[in-house]
């Protein structure tokens, strides 16, 4: 376990001189804290004398608030500089996490749940930070007051110091046994919320089925188990804990009673003066805390050491598609003359290949269509080029070269896609169009705008280019959603355009209008138009068909529409004239 | 970016309405609460007890000092302000008495006496039950100088019983050594009934916090699905999840850890105060004295508090929300290289939280050691105004020791003071969320009495529709059609006419502004939304897959059997896929589908539609992402299934709509052109255009 915070040596290597701070300002406190008892002691044992002047209290009452003063300055001190790094290390962990998980690919994403990296983002960080504040802290703090008191008790009265805290040695060990089943029922709670918490994120994610579906209440009652189940398992978690912590007041109030016993006996025999009754009675009260603490402390540690570990786990993720040392890597400006030699691809994990033995070559500057059965494979190549996954290498070249030899960002800059799935962020129209550009104008963002026809709806939103789409762009219609994705891709100049079937819920018409402005746009550009439109491929200088992952034609419109194939049954299919005879 | 994810709204302060409106929740387990606090009580009193139990053992068994008085040389007056005195504790003209029992007479007094040599200054230990005690007696018999006795009772010096040898010292006070164990086995009989009340307070506690957010939970939830998208689209699913979930969870704290605690608080420190009155009312007003600053550090903790606390939630819901959907999105920035940029935008979010967690910081770390300040004066007042009454005779040894200890416990809950509030802001701020969301009551209204919906023939009418979903933009703008019953009837238009608005209608997502939509000749509005849904169901445009295997996707929550769910999957032709995928309907999907290709997400919604089995059926886009091929086996497979039964279709592929009987042709929210195919194509108007597109320049060989 202790081999996951090597994460955290960079940082604490860089922070350590705050942290000597801190751990001075906190030895401070704790002299002070050590040194009051003993006032105490000297005080009581003067008013216990009897023939005492009021005069005598005054240095010892003095010198105990002057002690509290140093000791408010040394506990606001040690907060600040240990607690302070502490966030800072969480601060700066979060973004590296952040930062490597912007290069995870797809592959990645496709089998880890949002939700549980939200946590990574969240819980687990606060796991950490525990770690690196106040685990720190505790075990600071109960490493030298224990000693310290150990070695005042033992100092004093050796026999009466063994026989009082024969008790505690119980609770640390106590302590560390607990925060085993603790550690343990708590990731049984901790997973009851994901369930629950998943299964109401889809749930409202997914709310048109469920109300279309008349769900609710099934679903209802499917969170209702859920959350019995997780009730359930807090309650187990709750008995442990119910348990624990009176056991901690009631063997310390053993060592109490012992003392009690012993030290009033001592006291009755004349062996011990009433002060030092009263300030080992302080001490043994002082002991419990970093006891306590040492028992946390390893909780702590250890949870931090699960929370690391999933952390590391992620971070140890090699970016599978990764651009090459930047020595070798190429870059700059593509043409986009586009080959793939004997490509085949499965997705991770999965037999049987998606692609087959793909011959294909594609000039720079054409425009490709790509026709073919749901779930042949036209998504899976299209999203090989950019390396949204990742081709074998050897298979798929860009102006010539691999693109696995490419810079990942000056590959995917010359590539600009409009994916099948449209995913739109919640923000304004205007900043959606803009993503890809970073550095487009007003000019070209109409441009843009005008030539996927999104222009006209803009003029029938109150809000225009400011309105908000909503999560996922839940507020526009399937059309608008698309065109504004297609807005996106076209607002910066590429290379290459991808239309993984960008136009699917486009009428035909504004299609036609946006193809017709489209095109003349993208002159001189390689494009790949997916689709499943026979209207739309027409526009294509070749048209490649994809079947169960083989390519099985290939040809200009013209010419598939000539001869027998998928080509011809598509385009036979699609022409209502046939069927409008029939009709009569 | 937007405010979309930023308009987190916080709370004003503690709301008593709030309040009351928890303990609704409580009701149901009132019993069960009160059972609990009667454990807290219990405990809490256990706890008060152990110290005072020290106290009392300190006093009369360790250091059980008395003071001489002689009588004869004691003023009347003051000796009838004695009260009444030990007779047995009288010793020829010595009454001795508790250094506690000077109370009655003011130092000035005493210090009188003192030199009248009318009280004695040496402190004495008074011995009982030496005359059981062969070895006492021994002692007593050897040095009769050192005691005077009468009896039964012997009194003896402090200094002299000290000059005496260990074993003698312990054979004179052998009756003292039984009240310390006598004491002994009480403290330790209260520490086990703690033990137990404790355990029996947090774990009841705990069932009766798990219940209440249990029942808050599914109430939450049950509210929330029931809302009407007109709510639910304008917030982040996010959000919502929240609500549900976390926010819950913070009412949960307020009744296991705030409202016990507090109350707990209550008891001690009201409980030290009265003990410390009980023990000695002077000593507690000194006490009483050091508490103002303490009180108005508190009450500017709170404000300081209240201001970091909001500072801290902003920023969390602000990189949360940013978080959420970047990593749903993250494709997306990969694909137009915008790491950078977005790392930029998480780098500005994560700051700003760094910023008020370190605003957080400061105001705690000022807060906690101050109060230990505080209450170390308190102690070190104590302690100077403790001896002084001490070299009074007002207060003895004891109920110091235990004033000082006492003053911990008091200032302990004081201390956790910072802590508590924190938790006590986030509680309020929770319940505050969770109830906003229960009173939000954007739903589709149902009727009083709503007719039943048994046969369906599947007429439908949109008699002068119009809708708008923001007020002013209208969508729909006085749309009549009729769909008679049994009718396949296509709409077509352009992308943003309102087609799936149509459908969404329909089936009640939204309600209309004005005009009135029948089915079977009765406004939908009559019939529960329930009912209306079972009868009237849609492919989506917007697919939507849930995490989960095939089967339950298309099952959903309804009783289908497995041979529907297997007809409905081969009549869309999904069998081919599915039962390639590892598993065939037991295949595990990915969040969202993500494993599949968009088109046989596609099927899969519409092989749910079927599978429940409709009377109107309604197609929107519903393979607007599949091959024409696929496309027109299943329209083959439809055609027996849509016999007699209504039917809508949109589709921008014309091709996809030729088993219509008629067609509606849709723009700008109104009814622009209706027919059949032919009328259309011989109208030469915006339908024919459409078609003209798509089909006229090509001919198939
Ligand atoms: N939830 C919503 N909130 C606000 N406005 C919406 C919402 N859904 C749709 N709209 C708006 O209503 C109009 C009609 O949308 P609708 O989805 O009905 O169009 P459609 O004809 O189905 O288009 P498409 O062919 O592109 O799917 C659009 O301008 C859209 O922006
Ligand atoms: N992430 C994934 N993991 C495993 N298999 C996948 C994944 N994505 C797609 N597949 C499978 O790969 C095959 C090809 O999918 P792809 O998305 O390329 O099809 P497509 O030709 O684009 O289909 P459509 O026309 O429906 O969009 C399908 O059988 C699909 O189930
Ligand atoms: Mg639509």
């Amino acid at each position: 376990m202790l081999r996951e915070f090597r994460t955290l040596l960079p940082y604490l290597r860089r922070y350590w001189p705050r942290y000597l701070a801190g751990l001075l300002f906190l030895l401070l406190a704790d002299a002070g804290q050590l040194y009051l008892p003993q006032l105490v002691r000297r005080a009581v044992d003067l008013v216990a004398s009897g023939g005492f002047s009021l005069a005598g209290l005054v240095p010892p009452v003095l010198l105990a608030i002057a002690t509290a003063g140093l000791i408010a300055l040394g506990r606001f001190f040690w907060r600040f500089f240990i607690n302070g790094s502490s966030r800072r290390i969480e601060n700066e962990l979060r973004e590296r996490l952040f930062a490597h998980l912007q290069a995870l690919s797809t592959t990645f994403y496709g089998k880890s749940k949002t939700g549980d990296l939200m946590a990574h983002m969240t819980n687990d960080m606060n796991a950490i930070r525990m770690a690196t504040g106040m685990a720190f802290v505790s075990f600071v703090d109960g490493f030298f007051l224990t000693l310290a008191i150990l070695v005042i008790l033992l100092a004093q009265n050796p026999r009466l110091a063994l026989l009082s805290i024969s008790p505690l040695p119980v609770l640390t060990v106590g302590v560390i046994l607990f925060g085993k089943i603790v550690g343990e029922k708590f990731k049984s709670v901790q997973e009851g919320f994901s369930a629950m918490s998943d299964l109401a994120q889809e749930s409202i994610a997914g709310i048109r089925v469920l109300k279309i579906f008349v769900q609710e209440q099934a679903f209802g009652r499917r969170f209702a188990d859920k959350n019995r189940d997780y009730s359930d398992r807090n309650l187990s978690l709750a008995k442990t804990f119910g348990f624990f912590f009176p056991l901690v007041g009631f063997l310390a109030g053993l060592t109490s009673l012992i003392f009690l016993l012993l030290g009033g006996r001592s006291v009755m025999e004349g062996s011990l003066s009433p002060g030092m009754f009263t300030a080992f009675f302080a001490y043994l009260q002082m002991l419990i805390w970093p006891m306590l603490g040492a028992g946390f402390t390893v909780n702590l540690l250890q949870r931090a050491g699960a929370s690391l570990g999933r952390i590391n786990k992620i971070l140890a993720e090699q970016p599978d598609i990764a651009s090459p040392p930047p020595a070798q890597a190429r870059r700059g400006p593509l043409q986009g003359d586009i080959r793939l030699h004997a490509l085949s691809y499965a997705y991770p994990g999965m037999e049987k290949p998606v692609l087959l033995n793909l011959e294909l070559d594609i000039p720079a500057g054409s425009i490709v269509g790509l026709l073919g059965r749901t779930g042949s494979g036209k998504s899976t190549l299209v999203n090989l080029l950019p390396r949204l996954l990742d081709p074998p290498p050897g298979a798929v070249f860009v102006d010539g070269h691999d693109v696995r030899e490419y810079d990942l960002a000056s590959l995917r800059s010359a590539i600009r896609v409009v994916p099948q799935d449209t995913f739109l962020f919640s923000t304004s129209i205007r900043e959606n169009i803009a993503f890809g550009a970073e550095d487009a104008d007003a000019g070209l963002l109409e441009k843009a705008a005008a030539i996927s026809t999104i222009r006209r709806d803009l003029g029938n939103f109150p809000q225009g280019w400011e309105t908000v789409v909503g999560e996922r762009g839940i507020t526009l219609s399937g059309g608008q959603k698309q065109r504004v994705a297609l807005s996106r891709a076209i607002a910066a100049q590429a290379a290459i355009y991808i239309l993984d079937d960008a136009m699917s819920s486009v009428d035909t018409e504004t299609e036609e209008a946006i193809l017709s402005a489209l095109l003349p746009r993208l002159r001189g550009s390689t494009v790949i138009l997916v689709s499943h439109r026979v209207s739309t491929l027409r526009n294509a200088d070749r048209v490649v068909v994809l079947e169960g992952g083989r390519i099985t034609q290939e040809g200009t419109p013209a010419q598939l529409a000539a001869i027998p194939g998928f080509y011809a049954d598509i385009l036979r299919l699609q022409q209502l004239e046939k069927i409008l005879k029939g009709h009569g | 970016m937007s405010d979309y994810f930023e308009s987190e709204d916080i709370l004003k302060s503690y709301d008593s309405a709030l309040m009351r409106r928890l303990l609704k929740y409580l009701r149901p387990y009132l019993a069960v609460f009160l059972l609990s606090l009667a454990a807290l009580l219990a405990s809490s009193a256990g706890e008060l007890a152990l110290p005072v139990i020290v106290q009392r053992t300190v006093d009369a068994h360790i250091l059980p000092y008395h003071r001489g008085l002689v009588v004869s040389k004691l003023p009347a007056d003051q000796l009838e302000r004695l009260g009444k005195l030990d007779p047995a504790l009288r010793i020829g003209d010595i009454q001795y008495l508790r250094v506690s029992g000077l109370g009655a007479l003011s130092a000035l007094e005493k210090d009188r006496l003192r030199a009248q040599g009318a009280l004695l200054e040496p402190n004495y230990l008074v011995l009982r039950g030496y005359s059981d005690s062969e070895a006492a007696r021994r002692v007593m018999a050897s040095r009769p100088s050192l005691f005077r006795t009468v009896d039964g009772v012997a009194v003896i010096a402090e200094q002299d019983f000290r000059s005496l040898k260990p074993g003698e010292r312990r054979a004179l006070r052998a009756d003292d050594f039984r009240g310390l164990a006598r004491a002994a086995v009480w403290f330790f009989l209260v520490l086990a009934g703690v033990l137990l009340f404790t355990f029996g307070q947090t774990y009841l506690q705990a069932y009766v916090g798990q219940m209440i957010m249990k029942d808050l939970r599914t109430e939450a939830f049950d509210h929330t699905v029931g809302l009407s998208l007109r709510y639910l689209d304008s917030q982040p699913v996010g959000r919502l999840v929240n609500r549900i979930t976390n926010d819950v969870e913070t009412v949960n704290e307020l009744f296991t850890s705030v409202l016990p605690s507090l109350l707990r608080d209550f008891v001690m420190m009201g409980g030290v105060l009265v003990a410390l009155t009980l023990l000695n009312p002077r000593l507690a007003l000194v006490t009483l004295a050091t508490l103002p600053p303490v009180l108005v550090l508190t009450l500017l903790f709170r404000s300081r508090a209240r201001e970091v606390f909001r500072r801290v939630r902003q920023a969390v819901s602000r990189l949360n929300g940013f978080l959420a959907e970047h990593l749903s999105g993250m494709r997306i920035v990969q694909l137009f290289v915008r790491e950078r940029f977005s790392l930029g935008q998480f780098r500005e979010r994560n700051d700003r939280l760094l910023e008020a967690n370190l605003g957080e910081m400061y105001v705690f770390a000022t807060f906690r050691p101050l109060v230990d300040l505080f209450s170390t004066t308190s102690l070190a007042a104590i302690i100077y105004f403790g001896g002084r009454f001490v070299l009074r005779d007002l207060v003895s040894l004891g109920t110091l020791i235990a004033f000082l200890n006492l003053i911990r416990m008091f200032y302990e809950p004081v201390m956790d003071l910072s802590e508590k509030y924190n938790i006590l802001q986030s509680a309020m701020a929770g319940s505050e969320r969770v109830f906003g969301l229960l009173d939000t009551d954007a739903r589709i209204p149902e009727p009083a009495a709503p007719k039943a919906l048994e046969a369906v023939r599947g007429a439908i009418e949109f008699e002068r529709v119009s809708f708008a979903y923001k007020e002013g933009e209208a969508v729909l703008r006085d749309l009549s059609f009729r769909v008679k019953a049994g009718e396949t009837v296509a709409i077509v238009g352009y992308t943003g006419a309102g087609k799936t608005t149509i459908t969404s209608l329909l089936t009640r997502l939204w309600d209309i502004q004005s005009g009135s939509i029948r089915l079977d000749g009765t406004d939908i509005r009559e019939y529960s939304t329930a009912s209306l849904r079972r009868r009237v169901q849609s492919v989506l445009q917007d697919v939507f897959i849930f995490s989960g295997t095939v089967a339950e996707n298309i099952r959903l929550g309804s009783p289908i059997s497995d041979e529907r769910v297997r007809q409905a999957v081969e009549l869309v032709r999904a069998d081919t896929f599915i039962d390639r995928l590892p598993g065939g309907l037991e295949a595990r999907l990915a969040e969202r589908g993500s494993n599949l290709s968009m088109g046989q997400r596609q099927l899969l919604s519409f092989a749910r539609v079927l599978a429940h089995n409709p009377d109107v059926l309604i197609l929107d886009e519903a393979t607007g992402n599949i091959d024409t091929e696929t496309e027109k086996l299943i329209q083959a497979a439809l055609v027996a299934l849509l016999k007699g039964r209504t039917s809508l279709v949109i589709a921008h592929r014309l091709s996809t709509i030729r088993h219509a009987d008629r067609i509606l042709v849709l723009h700008k929210g109104e009814l622009f052109e209706e027919g059949s195919h032919a009328e259309l194509i011989a109208r030469q108007g915006m339908y024919y255009n459409l078609y003209r597109l798509q089909y006229l320049d090509e001919e198939p060989a």
